[in-house]
């Protein structure tokens, strides 16, 4: 009873966010808040982009996605992925393990780190 | 991989998986091989699945020989696990599994909250899984529970800053 709501409550504010995104641009539209990290700093963090990507990533615009935040992209499959077995936790612990490996997790931890440095470096 | 045996008491090995079908077990067989510390019941193996009859009776008589017995059956000792005994003590004790990572949050967090501490969080998780590879689940709950809360911190830190920023950013603007 309980996991079915979360379920429902998770479906609705998905295709609610998910229409917001598709039919605004964030990238003109200045009802979107802009990224904390950035204002502050002036640095780019690993999430900056975000929302224009998956405006773009909505409208099958599958480049301009990966130009606005291509590590978000990329990982979009592996976090369907990682909430599926999140879900299945009890029922399925050994997927849970494996999508939990510390191997996993440390080329994530790398990958992101190396993402925010090189994409302030390079500007991507 | 060589496996072996103890079902209803009668200890049998190593064998193949091949082997293993051809004994004729039930569900209700114990296995040990190389690597693993301790034995399982054979219905943990998945390398094993279908080759053994499923009989979902309690294990009354299915327990596994006393270490000191199995080393008199079989040689080589030092492939023999090191202790059997905690097997005898809760023969249906399944395995506790691994409290939750919280990686997806930290994921998620990380990478649509704008906030680096969503990093924290990443290696809390990373903290989780290798305490409970270590054995210690405790531990394990304890980091789980930090995670979580780092997961929770960026993410109500990311909603309430980010349109608080905006609107600054707009009334010094314009």
């Amino acid at each position: 009873m309980r996991r079915s709501l979360v379920i429902t409550v998770v479906i609705v504010l998905l295709l609610v966010f998910g229409f917001i995104y598709y039919a605004i641009d964030p990238a003109t539209s200045t009802v979107f808040p802009r990224c904390t990290f950035l204002t502050l700093t002036g640095y780019k963090c690993p999430g900056c982009g975000s929302q224009r990507a998956i405006h773009a990533l909505l409208n099958g615009d599958i480049k301009g996605a990966l130009g606005y935040n291509a590590m978000l992209i990329v990982a979009i499959p592996w976090i369907a992925l990682c909430l599926f077995a999140e879900g299945q936790r009890t029922r399925r612990p050994r997927l849970y393990e494996r999508l939990n490996a510390p191997l996993l997790i440390w080329l994530f931890l790398v990958a992101v780190l190396a993402w925010w440095v090189l994409r302030n470096i390079f500007n991507w | 991989m060589q496996y072996w045996i103890n079902h209803n008491g009668v200890q049998s090995g190593p064998v193949d998986a091949e082997g293993i079908k051809e004994l004729g077990l039930t569900s209700r067989a114990y296995v040990w091989s190389q690597g693993m510390s301790d034995w399982v019941r054979i219905t943990q193996v998945p390398e094993l699945e279908g080759l053994y009859e499923v009989v979902d009776e309690p294990v009354t008589t299915g327990q596994p020989l006393q270490p000191q017995n199995i080393t008199q059956v079989q040689q080589p000792t030092s492939t023999q696990p090191v202790n059997a005994q905690p097997l005898n003590e809760q023969p249906n004790e399944a395995p506790e599994p691994c409290p939750p990572t919280n990686l997806v949050w930290a994921i998620i967090s990380t990478l649509l909250c704008c906030l680096p501490t969503g990093i924290v969080a990443i290696i809390y998780s990373l903290k989780v899984t290798n305490k409970y590879r270590e054995g210690d689940i405790e531990g394990a709950k304890r980091a789980s529970e930090i995670g979580a809360w780092w997961c929770i911190i960026t993410i109500i830190l990311g909603i309430l800053s980010m349109p608080l920023i905006s609107l600054m950013q707009l009334s010094v603007m314009p």
